[in-house]
């Protein structure tokens, strides 16, 4: 056999063609097929589109047309958006609160604890996401764990369930994985050593975490506040389940016209929207990421 | 300022591990409470009408349940399989195009479920497909891959090189190599990447609601059809057996590389 100079034990560079292909029609597919959707004519009855170009799918995201035909701007899209925003924003300030002391916790135990324990926070990740938004249904339920706790102290039943709180909650419940698992693995290889020795040099408990911990942990947060901001932001299960069809967040939004509404051009003008936002979050992440030296890595 | 005492342990942060063990507990009280609901004898999802089994053979003899879990598992057979063998020809590239390949492996973990959804939809009616089982398996095999190749390039990077290099002196060329010495290495990597494959399709919900069609239903489809209807004991069951699920996988993959580990 005539000697190749590839390392030996691996299969020539064409093997991985499959592969890629499969990859790249399906994920660069489905993206390029549905900017081209959003630029399509509506058909007049039924979903799909006929191809024929036009921009009414974006202008009916900031305009509607009076009964005299004239534009006027309409900003319910934009409040929909916005309100999309807020949720995840609250979802992800709220996982980083909880995930930080957990991560940081975990990374001062024991090797074999750590393992423990970064398996007790994977269990929960790798549940069903309708089994973890259904049992938040249970402990919010009129009587769930929770009203049932109130009305035993005297307080009384609340209306938790099928409310906007409820629905945050669910989001916080359903990422907190997502923010746990990087922030760790940025923190897991921490000689703690350094920290004593910065305590010998007359730093305080707070100076350690600030100077030392927090930017040792930087990479995982950022990485951390990708993986769970831009998922939260197209959030779709939780509103629906647990906002009880009272909070109408965009990924609702994108669903109907693909559903009922049967409108595909706004549901795919919706998504390049929302892409359009995940695109611009990448390169403020790049950007910053370049100049200060950081590198960060989209992965748990 | 005065100087902490030396004695102070360099690991202890105040209040962490506080915070730490309430996140804990955050993450495991609801499904905890729905655990102990499965187990409830009554009519109602949440009256407490003491222990019984009788949820669960309601739900294992319930021919509508039991068609869409069959559903889900052919789908996740075959998307495992070709995720597997799409990941392991995938990591023969390990240097070539690898940024386009990161790309595009980390691009479902970004880019939210609904989009990619409507996305997949609008993609199967261009390029002529309907929704159904076809159209159900090429979506879960393209989300399953990151899951299935993220093992086995961890257990290429564990690998000593030099086995290969011993195997290569001794006269082994490609594709003995690969059958008699790479795949056996690589076994942990490929069944940990399979049960993740695995789980990650069965637990799909946003992309096979968009593809499902009458007959081509999955168990997370009909799933949230009966959750929405709101709580039910046959529910509870439901979830429980998923999240034995989860916890059988998790502790599978935990347990896999530390076993070799072990062993050597």
């Amino acid at each position: 056999m005539r000697a190749t100079r590839r390392a030996p034990g691996t299969l020539p560079w064409f093997a991985s063609v499959p592969a890629l292909v499969v990859a790249a029609l399906f994920t660069i597919g489905p993206l390029v097929v549905v900017v081209a959707f959003s630029f399509m004519t509506r058909p007049p009855t039924g979903g799909g589109v006929v191809f024929r170009f036009t921009t009414d799918a974006y202008r009916s995201f900031l305009f509607t047309k009076d009964f005299t035909g004239q534009l006027r701007f309409n900003p319910t899209y934009l409040q929909v958006f916005a309100t999309s925003a807020m949720q995840a924003t609250v979802t992800t300030v709220v996982c980083l609160l909880l995930a930080f002391p957990l991560a940081l916790w975990i990374a001062t135990r024991s090797p074999r604890a750590q393992g423990l324990l970064v398996l007790a926070v994977t269990i929960p990740f790798w549940t069903n996401l309708l089994v973890r938004t259904y049992s938040w249904m249970l402990v919010l339920n009129e009587n769930g764990l929770i009203n049932r706790v109130s009305r035993a102290m005297g307080l009384g039943s609340h209306e938790l369930l099928y409310t906007p709180l409820a629905s945050q909650l669910g989001l916080i419940y359903t990422f907190l994985p997502f923010m746990v698992l990087p922030l760790y693995s940025s923190l897991s290889g921490f000689d703690f050593r350094l920290a004593e020795a910065a305590y010998d040099l007359g730093a305080h408990k707070l100076t350690v975490l600030r100077r030392v911990i927090l930017p040792l942990a930087r990479p995982g947060i950022v990485s951390g506040i990708l993986l769970v901001f831009m998922p939260a932001l197209g959030s779709y299960v939780q509103p629906v389940l647990l906002g009880g069809g009272k909070v109408l967040l965009i990924g609702n939004l994108v669903a109907a016209q693909f559903g009922d509404s049967r409108n595909w051009p706004f549901g795919a003008a919706l998504s390049v929207i929302i892409l359009a936002v995940l695109v611009a979050g990448l390169l403020v992440v790049r950007w910053w990421a370049r100049r200060t030296g950081t590198t960060v890595s989209i992965s748990l | 300022m005065n100087r902490p005492p030396r004695a102070l342990d360099p690991r202890a942060f105040p209040g962490v591990a506080s915070a730490a063990v309430f996140a804990l507990v955050f993450l495991y009280l609801p499904i905890a409470v729905t655990t102990v609901y499965a187990f409830n004898g009554g009519e109602q999802a949440l009256v407490w009408e003491g222990f019984s089994t009788r949820w669960f053979g309601y739900v294992l003899t319930n021919t509508a349940i039991l068609d869409t879990a069959v559903t889900s598992l052919q789908v996740a057979a075959v998307s495992t399989v070709l995720a597997v063998a799409f990941a392991l020809a995938a990591d023969a590239m390990r240097r070539r195009g690898s940024a386009l390949a990161s790309g595009l492996l980390a691009a479902p973990l970004v880019i939210p479920e609904i989009v990619l959804a409507v996305a997949t939809l609008a993609f199967i009616r261009m390029i002529g497909l309907t929704p159904g089982f076809t159209a159900l398996v090429l979506a879960h095999t393209t989300f399953c891959i990151p899951f299935a190749l993220m093992p086995v390039r961890s257990r290429l990077q564990a690998l000593d090189g030099h086995v290969f290099e011993v195997a290569a002196d001794l006269g082994a060329t490609t594709w003995p190599m690969l059958r008699r010495v790479t795949l056996p290495l690589l076994t942990p990597g490929i069944v940990s990447g399979a049960l993740l494959a695995f789980v990650i399709s069965m637990d799909d919900f946003i992309i096979s609601s968009f593809l499902s069609a009458a007959g081509s239903t999955t168990l997370p489809v009909y799933l949230f059809g009966l959750i929405r209807r709101g709580p039910s004991p046959s529910i509870n069951v439901v979830a429980v057996l998923l999240l034995v699920l989860a916890v059988l996988v998790s502790t599978v993959t935990y347990l896999a590389p530390r076993r070799k580990r072990t062993s050597r």
